[in-house]
């Protein structure tokens, strides 16, 4: 069976789009030993930085790899395929190696990477595409179609696929959600998040999935616990969200910003040792999230680490 | 010699569950909360009621006939308190009001915050 699309998604920015990312990668890789393809598909390249490293991101790009190269198909109408784009290994915990180098692999992160590059090439697509009367929703479809036919390639070779969308509505963006199984929220308790995830839910039910609430996983992030980030969660998922599934509360933490800052690009740490004081919310995002997945597809997953 | 300080499971638990027990009889918020968390329904009495009665969800999933059954019993100061730690009404909006302007006011602000937030579509 082909791997699931899930992509980490809302229009408002700074939500924790990245990190949930990530930390849901290695999560699934580390306790359920899943094959994690994470495609970043934000020019602000966060998660590839947070995977690769900034010399990763750049070396990747160079190697002709990432979402650039994807976009880059598209235009000169190559045949879609996104499989020789993929960086394979963006493992970053040392159990995920040493049981790959022993030849028990168990749990891996691959990513289709992006590059700050990319922002300029959107530009240059859409100016392209607007100069010859097409319409910005004309061209998000054909990109859909390029992404379905690339990533049917991957489909076969990952249990899931992660989707780090760019907090906006571009037809780069547009594509990507059209082709999305489950939808991740991360938001944050407050009244700007609020109602920054009510536009982003809205849109998506009125133009890519009416049956939103149903595929829909809600993840607080950078919880601070004051009472009014406990009221504001409270009324997310009591009043505003009450037909959603929702994730354990990610704290706002340093050990969360340590974690996404990996040393170099062939420097790895174990679980215990790369989240810290977060180990545990990690492992209950991963587990949720995996209830919530095993509902939605029927598949299931031994659980392989504690 | 030192006392043996290792727990069965069982007194470890009863321990756990006793410094639970009795921060929730003393904390209204606290046991407001982990009754949520699991789940369950219950009603809070008099003075713990203003400190966990929720003007947005009372707002959003009940009548307003019982919104105003929660509220109206309040006194004008904790009317005010209400307003304020919900970010409804600032200093200066509750100069002067009378406690049943005051529910008035905290109904319709809940109300409109509340249309702001919650989805159209779904």
């Amino acid at each position: 069976m082909g791997a699931v699309i899930a992509s980490i998604a809302n229009l408002k920015g700074g939500v924790g789009k990245s990190t949930t990312t990530v930390m849901l990668a290695d999560g699934l890789a580390y306790f359920y030993g899943m094959n994690v393809c994470t495609i970043d598909l934000d020019a602000q390249a966060n998660s590839s930085q947070m995977l690769l490293t900034e010399i990763g991101v750049q070396a990747a790009y160079e190697q002709g790899k990432g979402a650039s190269h994807l976009l880059k198909q598209f235009m000169n109408r190559e045949p879609a395929n996104a499989a020789p784009l993929i960086m394979p290994n963006a493992v970053t915990l040392e159990e995920l190696r040493l049981s790959e180098q022993q030849d028990q692999r168990q749990g891996w992160v691959s990513i289709l990477p992006s590059h700050p590059h990319m922002r300029l090439q959107e530009l240059d697509l859409e100016e392209e595409w607007y100069s010859k009367a097409g319409t910005p929703t004309q061209l998000a479809s054909a990109l859909q179609a390029h992404f379905s036919e690339a990533f049917d390639h991957l489909r076969p070779l990952y249990d899931i696929i992660l989707i780090d969308c760019p907090p906006h509505l571009s037809p780069l963006a547009r594509a990507g959600l059209a082709l999305t199984d489950i939808y991740i929220t991360p938001t944050i308790a407050d009244a700007v998040c609020t109602w920054g995830t009510k536009q982003f839910s809205d849109w998506i039910g009125a133009n890519i999935a009416a049956d939103l609430p149903d595929r829909n996983f809600v993840v607080i992030t950078r919880f601070r616990n004051t009472r009014y980030a406990r009221q504001v969660a409270s009324e997310l998922k009591e009043l505003y969200l009450n037909d959603r599934v929702f994730g354990p509360n990610i704290p706002e933490s340093v050990h969360v910003l340590n974690a996404m800052d990996r040393a170099a690009p062939d420097s790895y740490n174990t679980f215990r040792g790369k989240y810290g004081g977060v180990k545990g919310d990690v492992r209950r995002l991963a587990e949720r999230f995996y209830e919530f997945l095993a509902k939605q597809t029927g598949q299931k997953w031994q659980k392989i680490r504690d | 010699m030192a006392e043996d300080s290792r727990l069965d499971p069982a007194a470890y638990l009863d321990r756990l569950f006793d410094v639970i027990r009795e921060e929730a009889r003393q904390n209204p918020k606290f046991a407001d909360r982990l009754v949520k968390a699991m789940g369950g329904q219950v009603v809070f009495e008099d003075e713990a009621k203003s400190a966990v009665a929720n003007p947005y969800l009372l707002a959003g999933n009940s009548t307003k006939a019982h919104f105003y059954s929660v509220f109206a019993p309040m006194k004008t100061n904790e009317l005010k308190k209400i307003l304020r730690d919900h970010n409804l009404a600032t200093p200066l909006d509750l100069r002067g009001k009378s406690a049943s302007q005051l529910l008035d006011m905290l109904y319709e602000r809940a109300r409109l915050k509340i249309t702001e937030r919650k989805s159209s579509y779904f």
